[in-house]
């Protein structure tokens, strides 16, 4: 091979991914001389994964049928969406539990979506065996999210939080436990005007009109997300749909708000209690996969009283359910050798989420037409990883937008950390 | 360092001022509720052609300087304005003549309890006139500032210890179901009159339209004028998602407001956009500041604890500081629609206090299939707050079609 050496690496593996194909890294050491043309046609490629047959990927220790996965969601979806929409049509609000079926329409729709996605990037980027590394949630993290405001006199300022999530692994390798932390804020005081036409301005310079309210936010939240793989095919029917998690994340949110109302200050702490959320991941391809969460909500509302003899506090009030629908396809961008065949120094992949989450706990929330107030707020994101060739440690950074009563931009940068106790990881 | 930069640069687009801002509703969008309380402001002042300036004012008020949305004028001819009052209770309006000469204006008072006591004059001299005698909700005040040039026309309702309101939501698509129960209303009022506790009012909370047009409104404004009780209104998610106008308010007058009717101080919310508008909301030690009153109700149309039903607020976060003022201020009851249905969530915990929110979304609109339950709420005051459901049938019924709710009864007659 004259200076050029041929070396494999065995990517680590992921929970419900299947084993990693061998994959071949061309390391060019001392000059780099391009092969001939036959020996860069001999180079090793991932190979596609027929959408149609049941055959494996290469190298996968489980075969799956992206397409008529695909195919079982968009037709689930379109049957949850359709059928409780239907449901709240045909029986009216009459309902007492109707959220159940408004979570089903946002969760059907996002399922429907994200199913037509996946087909779209499963041409575009043909079905391939799972990515030896993919996006994960970083270990620690730097989140910031808001919409700014142009209203004169107004200040809206973004919420920043700081977000750690460590990772534990189970000695059968295919279950960990993630721990999930959030702790933040809005970055200043927000303001708002009195628009009235008789309010006059309150202050010097004041070019339109009062401020009369403000408002400062401090956010904090912690879960633990317990996954558990099943064994695949849980079923002789689910062979070749794809591997299937179940999951269970306990969790509460916690907000605390200084208010100053026209001159009145306030205190009120809200708090969301999610004991028994409980999901489902389906790795509908190698490389797409499809997330949901759902469970009973109890909010606690306390407030500080007014002559200052600390806050009463309130008691759980049963809420709307709390529900998650996610749908992620992974992008490989260091899969093939580089056209020089110089070694690559990094290995980078990225992650389309496309997310509904039925809650409008910090005020955002899809509306259309007459539809207000029904609906949680639609997550859009692309997250890049990159890991230094023979680093431990790997580098995320993430934009997206959040469309609920308006549009947020979100942008995250974090650090991905080796997980606890993954050396029987499979 | 470039996290910290990054963060920085995205601080300074949201902090700091940008060329591109302008004033709240510079650029006015109704589905903000920001804007529609601008437009319900401005609604509430009208000046004439002949130059005659109109303010509904609070009804303690001696100055013209200022107002309040406490209602809505329309020029209906050159020399005659309608003035609707928001709703029952007190209420003053302050007419200030251009200048000398200013001619003589005729206001149609509308919305007024026929019951209630108006006087007429320039500020500290207002004589009283006769109540009229058809029992209508309207009365024609002739202005023409003889005794100076500014005239105050102040109202109020006499009340006994005990009285009522009845509270119902969302008409949208079936005026005809809720002409049903405004003529079940009418019989109400008619009998509670002769009693020691009278009906002094009924309070609508949104959608009254389903697609907020003027034909809609005037079908229902109809309906209320046949009735013989003032009426209050806020708007609700169908009468404000055409962002172009404020239909609303141009024909009901302001979605955010309050009245004080007998021993009771009722704060009227605008949630039509499933949140109240940040103005609002800063204002809320304001609204719900009972005074001297007895009582203290919020309404509005969607509900700030939904329950599981589904139909709750865009803004939860607005909704649960809502619910810790409401707390504060030891609201005796919350009335929401929005949720076609009727229900009853008597122990609502928020800090120590226990709140009671009924969803009444049963003034006509779909309810899907099986028996529709449509009808309103009375809540009567006196010895505390009771309140018990009136079902109105629709036609082919002969009586109640449904059972009462476990914690909320039907009413005995």
């Amino acid at each position: 091979m004259g200076g050029v050496s041929i070396a494999v690496a065995v990517a680590l593996t992921s929970i419900g991914a299947q084993a990693r194909p061998a994959r071949a890294k061309v390391v060019v050491g001392g000059t780099s001389t391009p092969p001939p043309r036959a020996a860069r046609k001999a180079q090793p490629v991932p190979a596609g994964c027929p959408r149609l047959r049941a055959l494996c990927c290469s190298g996968d220790e489980a075969c799956v049928r992206p397409g008529p996965a695909r195919a079982l969601l968009l037709s689930l979806g379109a049957l949850a969406g359709a059928g409780a929409a239907g449901i709240l049509f045909g029986l009216g609000d009459r309902l007492t539990n109707a959220d159940a079926a408004t979570l089903l329409v946002g969760g059907g729709a996002l399922a429907g979506a994200g199913a037509l996605l996946g087909i779209v990037a499963g041409r575009a980027l043909p079905d391939s065996s799972a990515l030896p590394e993919r996006v994960r949630r970083e270990t620690i993290g730097v989140d910031i999210r808001g919409s700014g405001t142009s209203v004169a006199d107004e200040r809206k300022p973004p919420m920043m939080s700081l977000r750690a999530a460590p990772t534990w692994w189970f000695a059968d390798g295919r279950s960990r436990l993630r721990w999930l932390l959030e702790i933040g804020g809005w970055a200043g005081t927000a303001q708002d005007t009195d628009p009235r036409p008789q309010a006059a301005p309150s202050r010097a310079g004041a070019t339109t009109r009062p401020v009369t309210l403000e408002q400062r936010r401090l956010a904090m939240g912690m879960a633990f997300d317990l996954a558990v793989a099943l064994p695949y095919p849980v079923l002789r029917r689910s062979a070749r749909l794809g591997r299937v998690e179940l999951r269970w994340r306990p969790e509460f949110q916690y907000r605390r708000e200084w208010l100053d109302l026209h001159g009145v200050s306030r205190i009120v702490e809200r708090t969301m209690l999610l004991p028994l959320s409980v999901g489902l991941r389906w790795h509908v391809s190698p490389r797409q996969r499809f997330t949901f969460y759902v469970g009973p909500r109890f909010d606690v509302v306390s407030f500080a009283r007014p002559d200052g003899r600390g806050i009463a506090r309130g008691r759980p009030n049963v809420a709307p359910l709390y529900g998650e629908a996610w749908y992620d396809i992974d992008f490989a961008f260091t899969e093939h050798p580089r056209r020089d065949h110089r070694p690559r120094r990094a290995m980078v992949v990225g992650m389309l989420s496309l997310g509904y989450v039925h809650s409008r706990f910090d005020g955002r929330g899809f509306n259309f037409g007459p539809v207000i107030g029904f609906l949680g707020p639609v997550h859009m994101e692309w997250t890049t990883r990159i890991r230094p060739v023979g680093s431990r440690t790997a580098f995320q950074a993430a934009v997206g937008a959040v469309v609920g009563n308006g549009l947020a931009v979100t942008g995250t940068l974090g650090v991905s950390l080796p997980d606890l106790h993954s050396k029987g990881r499979r | 360092m470039k996290l910290l930069r990054n963060s920085a640069l995205l601080l300074a687009t949201n902090l700091a001022p940008a060329a591109c801002q302008q004033a709240e509703c510079s650029n006015p969008d109704y589905g903000n509720p920001d804007c529609r309380v601008l437009a319900e402001n401005e609604l509430a002042r009208l000046g004439t052609p002949g130059g005659v300036e109109l303010r509904f004012q609070p009804p303690g008020a001696d100055l013209t300087g200022s107002w309040i949305a406490g209602g809505h004028f329309r020029q209906i001819a050159p020399d005659r304005v309608r003035a609707r009052v928001a709703g029952p209770g007190s209420f003053a309006i302050s007419i200030e003549a251009g200048g000398p000469g200013s001619a003589p204006i005729v206001i149609e008072l509308a919305n007024v309890d026929p019951a209630a006591i108006v006087s007429v004059g320039p500020p500290g001299a207002e004589l009283e006139l006769p109540a009229p005698t058809s029992g209508a909700t309207v009365r024609d005040i002739a202005i023409d500032f003889a005794d100076g040039p500014v005239v105050w026309i102040r109202g109020r309702r006499p009340c006994p210890s005990r009285f009522s309101l009845a509270f119902t939501a969302d008409i949208q698509t079936n005026p005809g179901q809720f002409a049903r129960i405004a003529e079940r209303l009418r019989e109400e009022s008619r009998a509670a009159a002769a009693t020691d506790a009278p009906l002094v009012g009924l309070v609508i909370a949104g959608d009254l339209a389903e697609a907020a047009r003027d034909d809609e409104y005037e079908a229902v404004a109809e309906i209320l004028q046949g009735l013989p009780i003032p009426t209050a209104v806020t708007a609700g998610n169908h009468d404000i998602f055409r962002p172009l106008h404020p239909q609303f308010n141009r024909n009901f007058g302001p979605g955010n407001y309050t009245f004080d009717v007998c021993d009771a101080h009722v704060a009227m919310l605008d949630s039509g956009s499933g949140a109240i508008a940040r103005s609002v909301m800063a204002r809320l030690p304001e609204f719900l500041d009972r005074g001297d009153a007895r009582y203290l109700l919020a309404v509005m149309h969607h509900p700030p604890h939904p329950g599981t039903t589904g139909a709750g607020w865009s803004r939860e976060d607005m909704a649960q500081i809502l619910l810790a003022e409401l707390a504060l201020n030891r609201a005796d009851l919350i009335v929401a629609g929005h949720n076609h249905a009727l229900h009853d969530f008597p122990g609502i915990r928020i800090g120590d206090v226990g709140l009671h929110e009924v969803i009444v979304g049963t003034a006509g609109a779909l309810q899907g299939t099986g028996t529709p339950r449509y009808g309103y709420l009375r809540v009567t005051f006196g010895d505390g707050v009771s309140a018990c459901f009136v079902e109105v049938p629709p036609a082919g019924y002969d009586r109640a079609a449904n059972k009462p709710l476990r914690t909320l009864d039907y009413c005995d007659d």
